[in-house]
């Protein structure tokens, strides 16, 4: 309202100016033939209208400013929630897109497989190789979809966190589910169990749990020399998720920097990268986000005694309605 | 052979897919019957489907069902499997539905479940790249019944019905009959487990109760070895202490079946 008023009296302020200089000629007293319009009167409406187009700029950058402050209108979290939301729109579209070949190829892997498994013949060993890559593949692909859109929901501005009743258990026993034959191709084990035995619920976030375990365990399959163990544990006012594997284990100069973003061991020895680097960083954020954190203990080796555990940490948190 | 004729009805747009196909054929490998909701016509998007997977599941009573998340190509098919499942869920509210899906996460995927569930429902989703091995597992876990047959490797069968361990010899079946009683009942104790969730270790308070005497722990032990000795015996094959059922850090046991017994 005040922006329209000191708007019309800028405007109207502006046309007395106008008015007084068309009628220059009849009110003033003209200094010479050809000077009429540089006599006072003039000068006095030109004045006029400049004051006129100052109260209106005024006004304007005023408005813009006042605007600019008000949370309900165009602010910058808001451009930042509209464009993450806009990847997250993009990534779903590509995710759909690239998973639509990728689910043929692991198709036709899958029929192939089976028609050499009925036909009883002799394959190439490279042809088996190439399946088993293939089918390797697929729980990478699985994980490095779900880093890149736990880092899109990562990047979008901060919001309070919501707290769901959430069995640890379940979500172990389905990340088992997921690794143990990809594991057991690769004549490695996984053993998991919970202290006590009845885990129960907690409040806490069920894809932040499973996304972080699921890298840990990712990474514990990829270097385990033969067994990788998990172990839920249920204590006082926290629970732990422990991921050992007998690997050779990570030297101390790596671990501290493990979990920085996008370091992988090759970066530090100049040699091309296995990984993205993203995994453990993703992980460890999102543990501490929920008021946890994510540590690594490691034992580089030393004949039969080498490992890598690393170890989650969160609060049971009471639930809030 | 793995347990009591199980039904599954899968409903899926891709049904004629290998990655579709893969799973219904390791479906029927374990011993299910598939039903496999085709609709005539596919010129009205997803709603043929929902048609027709209600009538299926009124009719054939399945044990459990595999649905596709999003059955067409328009926008507004995206979630018509998640309209199907509000229906399941509404009428039918002990069948278990497994989704099968590629929004296993993200904000689209957690707004589908929590408007789509009721909290006792079984439901859960499983991501299209799983592997067939990993729907089974679901699966078994979703509709829940024990199994009254698990084959361990390819030649140990545990008939659960009939308290009987027997070997696979080409086509006949020789009876274990060293175990029985608590040893029969510590190694469905152990088989059970592995059948739902490999790499489960059974914890020692479970498998104690099968022991007497006032040592259950080496009680228990003598009879793990036993029962070792004795497949191993009918196997014709030695089992070491890391083999076949394994004992982890003082904490358990766990079974590990050899995928062959060739070369024990």
């Amino acid at each position: 309202m005040i922006r329209i008023v000191s708007t019309v009296a800028g405007a109207v302020t502006c046309l007395v100016g106008v008015i007084l200089i068309l009628s220059t000629p009849i009110l003033g007293i003209r200094v010479s033939d050809n000077l009429w319009a540089v006599e006072p009167v003039s000068y006095i409406a030109t004045g006029i209208i400049i004051f006129g187009l100052v109260i209106i700029t005024f006004t304007y950058i005023i408005s813009g400013l006042s605007r600019r402050e008000t949370p309900e209108n165009n602010s910058g979290d808001d451009i930042l929630s509209t464009w993450a939301n806009l990847t997250q729109q993009y990534f779903e579209l590509f995710q759909h897109d690239l998973g639509r070949p990728l689910r043929r190829i692991l198709g036709k892997e899958r029929e192939v497989r089976a028609t050499i498994d009925l036909s009883n013949q002799e394959v190439y060993g490279d042809v088996l190789e190439l399946l088993d890559e293939i089918e390797g593949q697929a729980p990478n692909f699985r994980l490095m979809m779900s880093n890149v859109q736990v880092l899109i929901e990562m990047e979008t501005p901060a919001e309070d966190l919501v707290l769901e009743p959430v069995e640890p258990l379940e979500i172990v026993r389905r990340i088992v589910d997921r690794y143990t034959f990809a594991a057991s191709d690769g004549n490695k084990e996984i053993t998991w169990w919970s202290d006590p035995d009845d885990f129960g619920i907690v409040y806490c976030g069920a894809s932040a749990i499973e996304h972080i375990i699921t890298n840990v365990v990712d990474n514990a399959v990829r270097f385990a020399g033969k067994r990788i163990e998990i172990k839920l544990v249920r204590e006082g006012t926290e629970f732990s998720i422990h991921v050992w594997d007998d690997g050779l284990g990570i030297p101390e100069e790596y671990r501290n920097h493990i979990f920085d973003r996008g370091w992988t061991p090759e970066l530090a020895k100049r040699e091309e990268r296995t990984t993205s680097g993203l995994g453990m960083f993703i992980a460890k954020t999102l543990s501490q986000r929920y008021g946890g954190d994510l540590s690594i203990e490691s034992l580089v080796g030393d004949g039969v005694k080498h490992y890598t555990e690393f170890t989650l940490t969160l609060p049971i948190r009471e639930y809030v309605s | 052979m793995q347990s009591k004729t199980e039904h599954i009805l899968v409903v899926d747009d891709e049904w004629e897919s290998p990655i579709v196909g893969a799973v219904i054929r390791t479906l029927e490998q374990e011993g299910w019957r598939t039903s496999v909701i085709k609709p005539q016509f596919s010129t009205d998007g997803g709603n043929d489907f929902e048609t027709e997977t209600l009538y299926a599941i009124e009719t054939i009573r399945p044990s459990g069902v595999l649905l596709d998340v999003r059955l067409g190509e328009y926008r507004e098919d995206q979630f018509k499997g998640l309209e199907i499942l509000h229906k399941i869920v509404e009428r039918y509210p002990h069948t278990p539905v497994l989704m099968f899906t590629q929004y296993t996460q993200g904000p689209e995927r957690d707004t589908a479940v929590r408007s789509s569930l009721q909290l006792d429902s079984s439901v859960d989703f499983i991501d299209k790249l799983a592997s067939p091995q990993e729907v089974i597992l679901r699966l078994r876990r979703l509709i829940g019944r024990p199994p009254t047959y698990i084959v361990m490797g390819d030649k140990i069968i545990l008939d659960v019905d009939a308290s009987l361990v027997q070997i696979k010899h080409g086509d006949d079946l020789e009876t274990v009959n060293d175990i029985q009683g608590m040893k029969f009942e510590i190694f469905r104790e152990l088989a059970s487990t592995w059948y739902k969730s490999p790499g489960q270790l059974v914890p020692f308070s479970k498998l104690e109760r099968y022991s007497d005497g006032e040592e259950a722990r080496a009680s228990l032990r003598v009879r793990i070895r036993e029962i070792k000795i004795s497949l191993g015996n009918a196997l014709g094959v030695k089992f070491g202490a890391g083999d076949f059922i394994i004992n982890v850090r003082d904490q358990g046991y766990r079974l590990v079946p050899p995928k062959t017994f060739d070369n024990q």
